[in-house]
């Protein structure tokens, strides 16, 4: 079985520590996410992975075999980089079958491969174009393709869809994920999109400052966040969170609105972080949270609205069909089950701990 | 303003703008604006050219079928020059001795200064200061340079190769005084002097290509030597076009070096270092025989202008 295993990975550059101490296991045929705003650390670790970046201590291990010093060949894997890294001199041809120089196969069967992986990507008639000749959706492809050709038992990407626009990206997104069911390899992704993440991953892991904040299924990193940055991090529009008190039952939030939360206890008057997603609030005559539209986003489906209420901003959808306007007065209800609390000072979910 | 309604009548009522401004100037559209200010910019250096280079090139080319001894009349000959030129054997010795030059100094001159930018774009320490050392030879006089090689090459005890050679027991050799040793050894301190350029070049061109080529190409597992000549060596194209028709010009051309490292005896012995650019200053300014040394002029042009599109078509996008 060929799996990856992260243990205590650190990497420095000189005396700046960038990554601290990365423990992440991902069994095979596994996709998962790394995810995280710039500077989080997840490309370094995927760099790390591929044999690109030197690892300062820790292991990783592929498929029970310790990698640490193997050059990148000979670890079995593929890449593919946000710039898609395809060779603007050679054919498309040639760009898929490069990966294929070092293989021991006959010219007529790397040719077959590469016919077959040209076959599974759609771009068959494409083989004999100039990488100039093609769209920026069909050079990511041949970048898949040639990864794909040399069979490797794990594919990282680099944010490949970075450099597309907005619509091939939700395109590529789904041939990827198409990919994936296809081939059944494992893949480690990186990308700074948490719509990304949570449309492909398996499993999400959300980094930021070096560090690895949660390691979840998309479900429950959404509806279980970990921490106030996961919390913010994951899910448009951002949760809104808003100061409160414990009264033992529930909290009390800022604005003195008191809400009993079941199956928590949090001792009276401990400071709390109240979270609660923007789909949680409902228009209500009777709710909890009074004040007015600052702006109306329509989306179509639904219209996001900022809410000032007493000096806070809080984000909520409303339906598409009867949208509030700017300047209308709202008051939005709520429901304790579907808050989430975390703690004040450390940020660390209280559902959690 | 309106004082012409002949041209203003012309003018479509409704493009009119707003507020017009007069005079020529202020009825012209944007883009002829532009035109007129690219001219006028454009109007300095191409007054220049015309006066200082097209001028005297055909003034050169018409000189080449006269004779003219700069100070007496300009009379017609014909094409006498050019047949005392093809059936002097110094001409073709010359013109052996030019393509030498091109076709020892280009391809040397490349594969070095590639090799030196190819290792140089790898080293971190004392980076800046090590590209310095290489390109000093480029921004010293070929003739100061010139004459410190021509020490380098004296005979025992002054030389201080010969004294090298010497000191470990070999025989000195005649590096300037020998029909064959003579032209390489001039090419030499040629080749050095323009290396710092090209590897200047070289090097912004490997800087060009983005590190993820050679990323992907690691992680395919290929070698080095595939990564250089797949790689690394095709998207140079256009640095080392670049730099061989650059080169080879500056080959074709060489004069200083040759002309400093043999003043005694100018065109080395038996001629055997002479390029047709000191054949040319010699009949000009030594024998003042003005018509031949146009019509040399001109062959010269003619071969440059060959070779560089020659090179250009053999080195261009395919």
């Amino acid at each position: 079985m060929t799996n990856l295993i992260l243990r205590d990975l650190v990497k420095r550059y000189g005396d700046t520590e960038v990554l601290h101490s990365i423990n992440l296991t991902v069994d095979e045929g596994e996709f998962v996410v790394l995810v995280g705003p710039s500077g989080c650390g997840k490309s370094t670790t995927l760099r790390m992975i591929a044999g690109l970046e030197e690892i300062t201590e820790g292991t990783i291990e592929i498929g029970g075999r310790v990698v640490n010093n193997l050059e990148p060949k000979e670890r079995n894997i593929a890449m593919v980089f946000q710039n898609y890294a395809i060779y603007p001199h050679m054919s498309v041809r040639r760009n898929i079958g490069f990966g294929l120089k070092t293989a021991k196969l006959t010219k007529d069967e790397k040719n077959a491969r590469i016919d077959e992986v040209a076959g599974i990507l759609g771009m068959t008639d494409l083989l004999e174009r100039k990488p100039a000749q093609l769209s920026g959706g069909q050079r990511q492809r041949v970048a898949i393709g040639r990864a794909m050709v040399r069979d490797p038992a794990v594919f990282l990407f680099d944010e490949p869809l970075s450099n597309l626009d907005a619509q091939l990206r939700t395109q590529m997104r789904l041939e990827i994920k198409k990919l994936h069911t296809r081939v059944g390899r494992m893949m480690i992704f990186v990308t700074h999109d948490q719509v990304e993440a949570m449309t492909l991953a398996d499993r999400i892991v959300i980094m930021k400052d070096g560090y690895i904040q949660q390691i979840g299924t998309p479900a429950e990193v959404y509806h279980a966040p970990a921490n106030t940055f996961v919390a913010q991090f994951i899910g448009a529009p951002a949760m809104n969170l808003m100061e409160a008190q414990g009264t033992g039952h529930g909290v009390k939030l800022w604005n003195g609105a008191e809400i009993s939360v079941p199956g928590l206890s949090i001792p009276a008057g401990r400071s709390v972080t109240f979270g609660i997603r923007p789909e949680d609030l409902k228009s209500d005559a009777t709710g909890v949270l009074s004040g007015t539209v600052t702006v109306a986003e329509p989306l179509g489906s639904e219209t996001l609205v900022y809410v000032d209420v007493d000096g806070h901003e809080i984000n909520a959808t409303a339906p598409g069909r009867t949208p509030p306007k700017a300047g209308d007065k709202i008051s939005l209800s709520l429901s304790g089950e579907d808050a989430h609390l975390f703690d004040t000072a450390s940020g660390q979910s209280l559902r959690l701990s | 303003m309106a004082s012409n309604p002949s041209i203003h009548d012309t003018i479509p009522q409704e493009k009119q703008p707003a507020v017009t401004r007069g005079g020529f100037y202020g009825r012209l559209s944007i883009n002829q604006k532009r035109t007129l200010w690219a001219w006028a910019f454009l109007a300095v250096p191409i007054l220049f050219y015309v006066v200082i280079r097209f001028y005297p090139t055909g003034n050169a080319m018409v000189l080449s079928f006269q004779e003219w001894n700069l100070l007496g009349d300009r009379t017609w000959n014909g094409v006498d020059n050019y047949i005392t030129l093809f059936s002097d054997p110094v001409f073709w010795q010359v013109f052996r001795n030019t393509f030498a030059y091109l076709l020892i100094g280009t391809p040397v001159s490349l594969v070095i200064s590639f090799i030196i930018a190819y290792h140089l774009d790898q080293v971190r320490f004392m980076h800046g200061t090590i590209r310095a050392l290489y390109f000093v030879p480029f921004m010293t006089s070929a003739v100061a340079m010139a004459w410190v090689w021509r020490w380098f090459y004296q005979d025992v005890p002054i030389g201080l190769f010969n004294n090298m050679l010497a000191s470990v027991g070999i025989a000195q050799i005649d590096f300037l005084d020998s029909t064959t040793n003579a032209l390489p050894s001039i090419l030499a301190p040629a080749i050095w002097a323009g290396l710092g350029f090209q590897i200047i070049i070289f090097m912004a061109g490997l800087r060009a290509i983005p590190r993820t080529f050679y990323e992907a190409a690691k992680i395919d597992g290929v070698s080095t030597w595939t990564v250089l000549w797949e790689i690394t060596l095709p998207l140079l194209r256009p640095t080392i076009v670049f730099i061989v028709v650059l080169s080879s010009i500056g080959f074709l051309r060489i004069f200083d070096h040759v002309f400093n490292m043999t003043t005694a005896n100018p065109g080395g012995p038996l001629n055997s270092t002479k390029p047709l650019v000191l054949m040319i200053y010699q009949t000009a300014f030594d024998s003042f025989d003005m018509g031949y040394a146009a019509a040399q002029t001109v062959v010269l042009f003619v071969i440059l202008l060959i070779v560089s599109l020659i090179q250009l078509r053999l080195l261009k996008d395919r």
